[in-house]
């Protein structure tokens, strides 16, 4: 387990991606803080909703939404990514999947500054129940391990993959309330029926809700629970049965 | 691990290796002209597997060390990245005792918009250095590579030479307990060359064991007690180093080796 390397790389991701820009990883802001101005302002109206609700419910959707899609998208291309690295045998399975969540969760700390911001603005109250969000977050993190481990080996036997996920991420981002409100106890709307068959959902509620304070599902933590546990025995399996013909594939 | 002999380094038993392969479709396009449209919408490339590796068998012992022996193609790079523990066996079995570091392709894995120095404690972490440690290497490495204020520079702005330069340094700072070489490093100008010779002399006798491919056969002979000569993956001939070439050279002859 090489931890200063997990760290360092991740540092030197950023560094060199970063070095010749003027607003360096404040870049990271610029892109949501557009997209929360225009589709709140927007859609607001469209939607009829009061911005008091809709403003922060879409801000930190969209920037929770943004860590998801890092890690799922992310993960099918990582070990292609590392073929340099990995034909030298010098890095193993496990170090090249901790450099690409760290890297993933240090753009997401960039722009949880606008959740801040956002919580601040509207007055929304920081409690207790506020700490639930961090345990949200912390599951979501441990489920991009097992993602990248898991989607990083199907995706380098099966280049397929990459293309299946892009594809289905972009559904995804509409079947998700983002950009929109679900109705009255948690599922309304026109998708407000497959809300609830919808993963990536629940994984928002678990960290959104407790920001907003409104209540969780209980069904929400069932299944992120699930998916956890699932996950991290089907990335065990993986690990153990593929990590040594790994660099057949990528 | 099975049970090796206390002075064995390198214990191989029936190795076999099949590696994928993805075959395109062979057309000849100014024949075939609408073989750009086909082959880009209608026939895949086929996956099938290849046997890289087969049935090989040696043990090598302290102080002895081995040189591979081949035509191209003949899996003596497959079989260093066998024994580095990069492809694991599809049968069989390798055993090696102690630390192993492959020197292949050193100038990879570098980052390109990254420093000279923050490239070395990139590889070096990669390695599995610790910082602490790290620090103390990094005026040796960038001497040795006589990079001098360059070092400050991103990697992809230098040239070639001092590439391999800092590459070489970088690489040859950890001292295994078996060193793996895929040809021998020997790039540069002339007053390189000599540093390069010393401090790979210095390695090869550091280390416990060395397993050497490469086609300089006088090379060869001054460091390596055996031999091994492959063809097509299989092992023709396993014994002291004179007499592998020999058989090697009589094998390409009468055209038993291919």
């Amino acid at each position: 387990m090489k931890y200063q390397y997990w760290i360092y790389a991740t540092w030197l991701n950023f560094v060199v991606r970063y070095r010749k820009t003027l607003l360096g990883p404040l870049w990271l802001m610029v892109g949501p803080i557009l997209f929360i101005l225009t589709i709140g302002m927007l859609y607001s109206r469209i939607n009829q909703a009061d911005s008091n609700q809709f403003v922060p419910h879409l801000a930190i959707g969209i920037i929770i939404w943004t860590l998801i899609v890092g890690f799922v998208a992310g993960s099918t291309t990582i070990f292609q990514r590392y073929r340099s690295q990995i034909m030298q045998g010098e890095l193993q399975l496990m170090d090249i999947t901790m450099v690409g969540v760290f890297t993933t969760v240090l753009q997401f700390l960039h722009q949880v500054i606008i959740i801040l911001i956002v919580l601040l603005y509207y007055k929304i109250p920081i409690n207790a129940y506020t700490i639930v969000s961090f345990l949200g977050l912390a599951l979501l993190i441990i489920n991009g391990v097992w993602l990248s481990i898991v989607f990083g080996i199907i995706g380098a036997r099966y280049h397929d993959l990459n293309e299946v996920i892009q594809a289905i991420m972009r559904i995804a981002f509409l079947a998700t309330p983002i950009v929109w409100l679900p109705g009255g106890a948690g599922y309304g709307g026109v998708m407000g029926k497959f809300l609830m068959y919808n993963p990536f959902y629940h994984y928002m509620e678990l960290i959104r809700a407790p920001l907003l304070q409104t209540p969780i599902s209980p069904l929400s933590w069932y299944v992120v629970l699930t998916f956890t546990v699932v996950g991290c025995s089907l990335a065990y399996l993986f690990k153990a049965k593929f990590s040594r013909v790994l660099a057949l594939w990528v | 691990m099975q049970s090796m002999p206390e002075n064995r380094i390198v214990q191989v038993e029936n190795l076999e290796l099949k590696v994928p392969i993805f075959k395109p479709n062979d057309r000849h396009l100014l024949k075939n002209p609408m073989g750009f449209l086909s082959d880009l919408y209608f026939t895949h490339a086929k996956r099938r597997m290849v046997k890289i590796l087969d049935n090989i068998s040696f043990n090598l012992d302290m102080g002895q060390r081995l040189g591979v022996i081949g035509p191209n193609g003949a899996g003596k790079s497959t079989l260093l990245r066998t024994l580095a523990g990069i492809y694991a066996p599809t049968s069989g079995s390798v055993n090696i005792r102690g630390s192993v570091k492959g020197l292949f392709d050193i100038t990879l894995g570098m980052n390109q918009e990254a420093t000279g120095l923050e490239n070395i404690y990139l590889r070096c972490l990669q390695m599995g250095l610790k910082l602490n440690e790290i620090t103390s290497l990094i005026t040796d490495i960038v001497n040795f590579s006589e990079l001098e204020e360059s070092i400050d520079n991103p990697f992809h702005t230098y040239s070639s030479g001092m590439r391999m330069r800092l590459a070489f340094a970088i690489s040859t700072m950890v001292k295994p307990d078996l060193l793996l070489m895929d040809e021998w490093i020997g790039a540069g100008d002339a007053n390189f060359r000599d540093k390069v010779k010393s401090r790979m002399d210095a390695l090869v006798s550091n280390s416990r064991g060395l397993v050497l491919a490469t086609h300089n056969t006088g090379l060869m002979k001054s460091l390596c007690t055996h031999g091994i000569v492959l063809s097509k993956g299989r092992n023709m001939f396993f014994g002291e180093i004179d007499e592998a070439l020999d058989f090697y050279q009589q094998g390409r002859a009468s055209g038993i080796i291919i």
